[in-house]
């Protein structure tokens, strides 16, 4: 009977012993890892790389996997307009498709974006008479923009002052490992920035 | 004049055979004496060009009005310039509330499960992992892809990792050294998953279940292989083949989908196909829970052997009346199949028809 329990407490002994040495070792990676911890990098779009953002790259179709491509239903990308770079033109190419058949109004029918997350108004000493020499801020709406790059295609030297650009809502990105937006970039713009 | 006379040359081509010869080559002082024969060629022509060019007059020639960005000064009327849309990131409380909400999964399957041994409020708390790590949180945090973001980190020099992360990775495993594998009972998300849809369970053979389970281990390896490599080559297998995010987030790659959708359809037979044969989480899991200080226990004190319980663990995780430490995910369904232990839930009185 003591030979029963001994060899109980003996068992005992040392699966307390290889919990607190499993323990000690989980907390020592955990130790080295947390002093070793800082913020990690996330994921951000290459202005000097995408093409719907790099300078020359113009009169070629928009590229939408941003917009396709990312895990969420609606991706995380959205487009935003630097308004002190923005020319407010009377004629937007981003907000207008410029192609499109002029209206009674004399401005084209149709609007560039296929979700019309663009807002147009006059802004300024709005002259009713003489609307095309106002000035018109265009704000994007970020609600409904799912960051496609039509108007960030179209913004481009020289028909746009390169306002627009396309950036990534982190509040919405999940932060994937495997983004796979990046996995798709035709330009390798989808990188992960050191933080 | 050059280019009228090319206009017409091309003009007199079109009609050449038809009228006649002096057509092809007209200079304009002849065009008076042969425009009357040509003039059916010419009508066409203008009205072609009238169809043609109100189509044209609309097409806006765009051109950009402006060379620079107006000041607020040129805009007038006190145009002050807006901010630019901006998002922080992710607010830090609302990743401390996710260690949170984990810690409180971890805490309240170990109490549910090893000591009130009730599986009805085990169900809910896997209801609730579901909704929160699944469908809220989107599979995003998750311990299991964690396993390679720490490999990573711990390989990589330059690689830092938040403390977020390692919270993940190492709360269930510190957690599954006291309690077991509370984790994939309670708040693992994939797991809950695969336990709320286990309608039929089978028993699958012994052999064939060790033989599978080794499948784990080598998921582990190949993750762990893939997580150590440099920056550039580096492949989240485990993000990448994880067959339930797609469920969570309700759009995926197809393939990815299909085996989700496979394993899910398996799963209402086979008990959690994913977690016993794939996850290599649970690999790590089940050598911490082996060394477990309490874990789900099967009739301690006095020896009742209906193997009641055994038939009901759809895991195989009972073994000669006793629990298998490392296979048991502490899903409570032996303690509601236990007789005695229905005894002691309606308070001390046998159910009439007794169990099972």
């Amino acid at each position: 009977m003591a030979d029963e329990q001994q060899r109980h407490t003996r068992r005992e002994v040392l699966g307390h012993a290889a919990r607190g040495a499993t323990l000690l070792g989980l907390g020592g990676l955990a130790s080295y890892l947390v002093l070793k911890a800082g913020p990690e990098g996330a994921w951000s779009i290459n202005a000097q790389k995408c093409v719907n953002m790099r300078p020359g790259a113009v009169g070629v179709e928009a590229c939408d996997r941003c917009a396709t491509q990312c895990v969420l239903a609606r991706s995380a990308i959205r487009a935003v307009n630097d308004y002190d770079k923005c020319g407010r033109c009377y004629i937007c190419p981003a907000h207008f498709d410029v192609s499109s058949a002029i209206d009674k109004n004399g401005l084209p029918s149709a609007k560039l974006c296929p979700r019309d997350a663009i807002e147009r108004k006059p802004i300024g000493w709005v002259d009713p008479y003489d609307p095309a020499n106002n000035f018109y801020e265009y704000i994007i709406d970020e609600e409904k923009c799912n960051g496609c790059g039509k108007c960030v295609m179209a913004c481009k030297e020289p028909a746009g002052l390169s306002s627009l650009r396309l950036t990534v809502r982190h509040d919405l990105c999940l932060d994937c490992n495997r983004c796979s937006i990046a996995q798709v970039c035709p330009d390798d713009a989808y990188q992960r920035d050191p933080a | 004049m050059q280019f009228l006379e090319q206009f017409f040359g091309n003009l007199g081509v079109h009609c050449s055979r038809a009228v006649a010869p002096e057509c092809r080559h007209w200079g304009i002082q002849h065009l008076r004496a042969v425009a009357p024969r040509c003039i059916p060629a010419v009508l066409l022509v203008f009205l072609a060009l009238v169809g043609v060019m109100p189509a044209a007059a609309q097409q806006y020639e765009y051109e950009r009005p402006v060379s620079a960005a107006p000041t607020p000064e040129d805009i007038g009327e006190g145009y002050a310039i807006p901010q630019v849309q901006f998002h922080p990131p992710r607010a830090q409380w609302r990743e401390a509330l996710d260690v949170g909400v984990l810690l409180v999964g971890l805490g309240l399957t170990a109490l549910v499960v090893l000591k009130w041994r009730s599986r009805w409020a085990l169900v809910l708390i896997v209801i609730g992992s579901l909704v929160y790590f699944g469908f809220y949180r989107q599979g995003c945090i998750c311990s299991i892809g964690a396993i390679q973001n720490v490999v990573a980190t711990l390989a990589d020099p330059q690689a830092v990792l938040s403390w977020y992360v390692i919270a993940f990775f190492f709360l269930p495993l510190i957690a599954a050294l006291f309690f077991g594998r509370v984790f994939c009972g309670g708040v693992c998300p994939l797991g809950a998953a695969q336990e709320l849809i286990l309608v039929r369970p089978m028993i699958v053979p012994r052999l064939l279940d060790q033989v599978l389970s080794w499948g784990k281990w080598v998921y582990l390896g190949l993750a762990i292989y893939f997580a150590a490599r440099p920056a550039a080559e580096r492949d989240f297998i485990i993000c990448r083949f994880d067959p339930f995010v797609g469920f969570f987030r309700l759009s995926g790659p197809l393939d990815i989908m299909l085996l989700g959708a496979g394993l899910l359809l398996l799963g209402m037979f086979i008990g959690r196909p994913y977690c016993r044969w794939l996850c290599p989480y649970g690999a790590l899991l089940s050598l911490c829970s082996r060394l477990s200080w309490r874990n789900v226990t099967i009739t301690p004190d006095k020896e009742l052997d209906c193997g009641l319980c055994a038939e009901a663990c759809p895991y195989g995780a009972i073994r000669d009346l006793r629990a298998d430490l490392a296979t048991c995910v502490a899903c409570a369904r032996c303690y509601d199949k236990c007789p005695r232990h229905r005894v002691q839930r309606t308070g001390g009185q046998a159910p009439a028809g007794d169990a099972p």
